[in-house]
């Protein structure tokens, strides 16, 4: 069983990293995996593609900062996000807007698994801890 | 207007850079009190984390694509997909002198019912322990108040000793004996106005024990006057595993405060064969590789980074540690009993036989050790007791030996019915350590003699006479012998003239 779940995460791996391009995802790439693992279905392909799928996911979103925000947003501000995070991790960044009126005002950016927070809503949260 | 618009967006945009960052990650399952996370990118061993509703739980496998996280508190609100974000923190507990007479769980809450803790402080859960620079070798005495074990067995401060036996053989009761006997030697200290007094705190761990016990535990405390200067740690057998797997390093935290401040510590930990349970629980679940009686392989290490944090510091003070183990069937060569005696200065090994017999406490005299203590021992025991444990040890080879033959000469009797003297001397009833000074008179009286020509069955009888009449008329005396620690000419001649005075009125 867990060594099953090992060659599982182990060939996920490897797809993975055919999937990068000059370090980074590349949409041609992830592609030709795919047809790849069609064509030659591994032991487990339900499961390998599920792990494949978690591992360009978390890659996908280290490259996107997820901009929640309250109201409209102006195309100016996400750009200067995108360049202010893309500085700060040293890779290239694409800001995405999301909307979130539960946030009242203000925003949250999302990077990967990191969140930064200046909403007046998590403000409020902490004032009432 | 757009353009005002953007302005205030900016304006937001640069207060967002001021933003505080988290590292999240998201719950993908959770069961038995252990919850695997996915990103938690930043995480360090042992960090503590946050998961909605105020459960936190503490990182232990940091893997490629997960981190398994053991979780401290009410683990039934958390589900799948729910949000977890780092601390930046190690776990701390509240320290300090607040949370003497208290009860607590792994996490420092009270759970005693007396309202919240007085402290101000909170101390690492998870500290290295102190180097090898700043230890000191022992050298103070602490007193069980066991006449077995300050005689012959004699524990210093600082010294790490291991109580271990099968079920039922009065561990816990000589732990409990010890916490008691601190604390009436900290109220005598306290009392006598001297400033180079040191009292010793106690702090008892309670791993996996039935609630009644506990309640039991901290009832015969109490009842002694003991609670005002001990803290309790409890992590019951219902608690989860994390909790009582925590528990010992929370109660090593609030006696390392102690003893970096400057003062004396003592912990009981009753009893890491069930901390070793909790542990294997947790292992298990978070899938990692087992090894011997299906223990993980860093069990060793489990006990040992505990256990080293009991130490005696230079220009500081000490933390003294009692860690308690149970044996199946008195077989110490099981995996956790050797791991653990291999780390400890030595052992008080408890008998069933012994038990079973009414020798209590069951202490086996031959197979129990302190490797550090006798360098702590006061000279007046040493005077009194020195050759106590050599002639235990024949008397037990000559009574195996005399069941093979009636025509014992002279001197075989003789040795045999001293030893089965001393056998007598030993017993104590739970719950009432006898302080050193006593402990020295009632050594006396064996070593010259005086209960000889008793009924051998009256020797335990005649020496809590003994120490009657000299707690109720030698006060003085008791308290020179205390402050001297050792036997000169002078006070030997009185103690012999209060044991003479004593002789003959219990005779009479
Ligand atoms: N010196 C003693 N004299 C008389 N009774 C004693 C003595 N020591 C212990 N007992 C009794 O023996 C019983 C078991 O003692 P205790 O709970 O200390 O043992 P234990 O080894 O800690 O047991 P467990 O394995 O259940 O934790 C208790 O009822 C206690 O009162
Ligand atoms: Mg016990």
């Amino acid at each position: 069983m867990a060594a099953h779940q090992k060659q599982v995460q182990q060939l996920a791996r490897q797809l993975f990293a055919m999937s990068l391009a000059d370090g980074s995802l590349s949409a041609e790439r992830v592609a030709g995996v795919l047809e790849y693992v069609e064509k030659n279905p591994p032991a487990q392909p339900m499961a390998v593609l599920l792990a494949y799928r978690r591992l360009v996911a978390v890659e996908f979103a280290r490259g996107r900062a997820v901009v929640e925000h309250a109201g409209p947003l102006g195309q100016g501000v996400l750009a200067s996000i995108e360049s202010a995070m893309a500085r700060r991790y040293g890779r290239p960044i694409v800001a995405v807007s999301k909307d979130a009126p539960g946030l009242l005002a203000g925003m949250r950016v999302r990077v990967g698994d990191d969140v930064y927070e200046s909403s007046v809503a998590n403000q409020l949260a902490g004032l009432s801890v | 207007m757009s353009t005002v618009l953007e302005q205030i967006e900016q304006q937001i945009a640069r207060l967002s850079s001021k933003a505080v960052r988290k590292n999240t990650g998201v719950i993908r399952t959770v069961a038995d009190g252990v919850a695997k996370i996915d990103g938690l990118s930043d995480v360090v061993y042992n960090e503590m984390v946050q998961f909605p509703g105020g459960a936190i739980g503490i990182a232990l496998n940091l893997e490629q694509d997960e981190v398994g996280c053991v979780v401290l508190g009410d683990i039934s609100k958390l589900k799948e997909g729910d949000e977890v974000q780092t601390t930046g923190k190690l776990l701390s507990i509240p320290v300090g002198k607040g949370l003497l007479g208290r009860v607590v769980d792994a996490l420092g809450n009270p759970v005693d019912g007396k309202g919240p803790i007085a402290s101000t402080e909170t101390y690492p859960v998870e500290k290295i322990a102190p180097g090898i620079i700043v230890r000191k070798s022992v050298s103070q005495p602490l007193f069980t108040g066991i006449m077995a074990i300050d005689s012959m067995i004699p524990i210093g401060r600082g010294q790490r000793e291991l109580i271990i036996g099968d079920r039922g053989t009065g561990k816990t009761t000589i732990a409990i004996d010890t916490i008691i006997n601190q604390a009436k030697i900290n109220k005598v200290g306290l009392a006598s106005g001297d400033k180079n007094f040191r009292p010793v705190y106690s702090i008892y761990v309670a791993i996996g024990q039935k609630n009644s016990n506990i309640v039991r535990t901290i009832g015969a405390l109490e009842a002694a006057g003991a609670l005002e200067f001990t803290v309790i740690v409890a992590a019951p057998a219902a608690d989860n595993p994390a909790n009582q797997y925590l528990a010992p390093y929370s109660g090593a935290a609030v006696g390392e405060w102690f003893m970096e401040n400057g003062m004396d510590a003592l912990i009981v930990y009753d009893d890491l064969s069930k901390h070793a349970v909790a542990y294997r629980q947790i292992s298990l679940i978070l899938k990692r590789p087992s090894g011997r009686e299906a223990y993980p392989g860093d069990v060793f290490y489990l006990h040992s980074r505990l256990l080293e944090r009991a130490a005696r510091l230079d220009g500081k003070g000490s933390l003294t540690a009692l860690p308690i183990i149970e044996t199946l069937a008195g077989d110490v060569s099981a995996y956790i009993p050797t791991n653990v005696i291999s780390i400890t200065d030595g052992q008080i090994f408890l008998e069933t036989d012994l038990f079973n017999q009414g020798i209590r406490p069951a202490v086996s005299v031959g197979l129990s050790v302190s490797r550090v203590g006798s360098s702590a021992q006061i000279k007046a025991t040493k005077q009194v007791g020195g050759k106590l444990k050599g002639e235990l040890a024949q008397f037990r080879e000559l009574a195996a030996f005399a069941q093979f033959g009636s025509d014992l000469d002279a001197k075989t009797k003789g040795q045999l019915d001293r030893g089965a003297r001393i056998v007598e001397l030993f017993k104590q009833p739970a719950f009432s350590p006898v302080p050193i000074e006593q402990q020295v008179v009632t050594l006396w009286a064996m070593q010259k003699g005086y209960y000889d020509d008793l009924d051998i069955k009256k020797v335990t009888a005649a020496a809590v006479s003994l120490r009657d009449f000299f707690s109720t008329r030698k006060d003085a005396l008791l308290t020179e012998i205390r402050t001297k620690a050792a036997l000169d000419k002078d006070l030997e001649a009185k103690i012999k003239t209060a044991v003479d005075e004593w002789k003959s009125s219990f005779a009479a």
